[in-house]
């Protein structure tokens, strides 16, 4: 077996400065912050200058409460309020005051401006007028200012105390807490569950295709120089194959340290910390265990490829096969424990993503991990030794891709 | 050394090698000579243990394969191609540590060879960076530098200008005296004249000639004429007391007919062409070689078999 090692050491050598390597180290957390942190980022960013937003008051009673609520809520992050309110025309002109606000509003002057009629009283609805509707914070919060504005003045014009009023009317703060089995409570929501899981299940996505496309293009490499005759001349289909499993493996936990660590260094607390050890381990042993699997499969896909098209096509169809999951992620974090996802889970090409959604959930059962835990790992053994007969046979062809009976006819002759 | 005795390999439909025996010794060449698609790198293919055969025995020293044979032979493919992104060194002790060498030991012969082949200065340059014969060089470096036993090389010579062909001659020459077992195939049939002690000639997967090249020579007999000559040659083909002819520019190998008196073949041909050179001689082993697996027809400029 100590050749093994030898192959197992120059893959990984050789391998770790290729271009396809170091691409996937540096340039898979940059993907992954940027699809997950930056929209979350930039929607939530606070404005940095004041916004005009104008007002036609029919009623006469709305204005100057709610400049006063908008100054008091919403503020810049230098102090000046965030929305200064601005009353446009003459109440009694409707339609002249909205030509001037429309031209207003479309020479970007104003942000936009808000229609209260006479009834508001009553009827309780107001008009919000802008060019860009879409800025859910801007509407989100003029909507809550007036609600709260309407409601307050609403009670009072019923003799109640403004104190109380105030006190009635107080937002509500919904915190979710997590539960763990332990009895132990944490705040987290689902977006951070979600999150949680995700990024696990990308970790593995992207630890699997990396090296499974290096695995695949090395051996088609090595194919179409006709180095594996001397290899296989060297040492056997076992060894190599082993060796390249091995070097491959090695390249994966570089990449996934090189990750943690720079996870740390840029304090970048993502979902590390957020749950607790026992199920850290229990999530990368399952990564583990998928990593080894689809390993497993990339060899048997692999080792009969001889063009660079093929080689395309197959790693295709495996990703296909690896993102099922995906789909099922919110069904997961939402309710983990329906009979689909309990099934879904004991498919072991799904399971290892499956249970690693799960985890960070709700902890599923002893006995489904146990039992998951052993159908995995069988499954990645017998895929190994298919594996290894499908490269003893096929990595000497060229040309023609055997057909599935002709791979199955060898397979049982090898 | 090696033995190897009917076997015999089955693709689905193709019996690519039937009943195939060789034998080599320490100190020999072995030719291994065949057209496309004989069995000739199934055969080499199975020696090596890279695939196995159907039936027969293949001994290593009496012995049958283990794992260890394995660094006591060096093989060099015919179609050739290393990692291309690698350097020449690491590329040459990778494939020297894959045969069990020690790296201090290894690197200091890996350096001899390389200066040997005029490489030495490009050492630390990626393979990719050299020429396809710079290639190959390295390839054979790769396929002798753990100073196996058993030497085994497919067309080493295709590809290489004739200055290295030389070096390379003359290296196959050292190994044979170091007692080492060489297996070479080849198409080039003068080459295989001049460097092989036995033969093996393969067509359609089986042994259609075998033996020491002088004692097949012999048992060709020694009714070939060798003959040169300025003028339109082709008629040399319908000479009745001529069983048959190879024709080149200028220069005809002929396998006269067992009655024919080699004076009467002459005076004929000196009526047509104008004779340089008549000489009675051993047949070639490419005459040998075309009366064996077929002929591709005796006007053919050339007859050697290309790739």
């Amino acid at each position: 077996m100590t050749k093994a090692f030898v192959v197992a050491r120059w893959e990984y050598f050789e391998k770790i400065k290729s271009k396809a390597f170091l691409i996937s180290l540096f340039l898979t957390p940059a993907l992954m912050v940027a699809m997950s942190v930056l929209p979350a980022l930039l929607a939530s960013r606070a404005d940095t200058e004041s916004k005009v937003i104008g007002i036609i008051d029919q009623s006469g009673e709305v204005a100057t409460p709610l400049s006063k609520i908008l100054e008091e809520r919403f503020k810049l992050p230098d102090g000046e309020p965030n929305y200064i309110l601005q009353p446009i025309g003459q109440a009694s002109d409707l339609s002249a005051g909205k030509r001037i606000a429309d031209s207003l509003v479309l020479a970007e002057s104003m942000e936009g401006y808000v229609v209260v009629g006479k009834s508001v009283m009553t009827d309780s609805i107001v008009e919000y007028r802008s060019e860009n509707i879409g800025n859910i914070r801007v509407t989100e919060n003029i909507n809550s200012a007036l609600r709260d504005l309407i409601v307050e003045k609403k009670l009072t014009a019923q003799g109640i105390d403004p104190k109380i009023v105030k006190d009635l009317t107080k937002p509500i703060d919904l915190k979710t807490i997590k539960l763990a089995k332990s009895g132990k409570e944490e705040e987290s929501g689902f977006g951070q569950v979600f999150f949680t899981a995700y990024i696990f299940m990308m970790i593995m996505f992207v630890l699997i295709l990396t090296s499974g496309q290096i695995l695949v293009r090395s051996m088609l490499e090595e194919k179409s120089n006709r180095v594996v005759e001397i290899l296989m001349s060297s040492c056997s289909a076992r060894e190599l194959m082993t060796g390249k499993i091995l070097g491959l493996s090695g390249l994966g936990l570089t990449q996934m340290s090189f990750w943690v660590l720079m996870g740390l260094l840029l304090k970048l607390k993502l979902a590390i910390p957020m749950i607790p050890v026992g199920s850290l381990l229990l999530i990368l042993l399952y990564i583990i265990l998928g990593y080894v699997l689809y390993a497993a499969i990339f060899v048997a896909a692999g080792s009969p490829v001889s063009t660079e098209q093929e080689a395309q096509q197959i790693t295709s169809y495996l990703v296909m096969i690896l993102v099922i999951p995906i789909v099922f992620a919110f069904t997961v974090t939402q309710n983990p424990n329906t009979t689909l996802v309990k099934v879904l889970s004991f498919i072991p090409l799904l399971s290892p993503s499956m249970m690693i959604m799960r985890i960070p959930n709700q902890m599923p059962s002893v006995e489904e991990i146990v039992l998951t835990l052993i159908l995995v790992a069988l499954t990645a053994v017998a895929f190994m030794w298919v594996a290894g007969k499908v490269f003893r046979t096929t990595i000497l062809m060229y040309g023609k891709r055997p057909s599935l009976k002709e791979l199955l006819v060898l397979i049982r002759a090898a | 050394m090696l033995n190897v005795s009917h076997v015999r390999k089955q693709y689905s439909t193709v019996l690519a090698v039937d009943d195939v025996s060789l034998t080599v010794q320490r100190g020999q060449i072995l030719g291994l000579l065949g057209p496309n698609g004989a069995g000739k790198t199934t055969t080499i293919r199975m020696i090596l243990n890279i695939i196995r055969p159907d039936a027969g025995m293949i001994t290593f020293d009496g012995k049958l394969f283990d794992e260890t044979i394995r660094n006591n032979w060096g093989y060099l493919p015919e179609e050739r191609g290393l990692y291309r992104k690698s350097t020449l060194l690491n590329t040459i002790l990778y494939f020297a540590s894959l045969k069990g060498m020690e790296k201090n030991e290894a690197k200091r012969r890996a350096y001899d060879w390389l200066k040997r082949f005029d490489l030495l200065n490009c050492f630390n340059q990626p393979v990719e960076a050299l020429s396809k014969g710079n290639q190959q060089k390295v390839q054979f470096i790769i396929s002798i530098l753990h100073q196996p036993h058993l030497v085994i090389l497919d067309e080493p010579f295709s590809g290489l200008d004739p200055l290295n062909q030389i070096l390379l001659k003359d290296i196959l020459m050292e190994l044979k005296h170091q007692e080492r077992a060489i297996i070479f195939s080849t198409h080039q049939m003068d080459q295989a004249e001049k460097l092989c002690d036995i033969l093996c000639l393969i067509s359609k997967g089986r042994v259609v000639l075998d033996g020491e090249v002088a004692a097949v020579k012999n048992r060709y007999g020694n009714n070939t004429v060798h003959l040169e000559y300025d003028g339109d040659g082709s008629f040399l083909k319908m000479l009745a007391s001529i069983k048959t002819a190879h024709i080149y520019e200028n220069f005809a190998e002929l396998i006269l007919e067992d009655h024919s008196s080699p004076s009467d073949v002459l005076r004929e041909i000196a009526q047509k062409v104008d004779v340089k050179k008549f000489e009675m001689s051993q047949p070639s082993l490419n005459a040998i070689f075309l009366a064996l697996v077929g002929n591709p027809g005796p006007t053919e400029k050339t007859t050697e078999v290309t790739q």
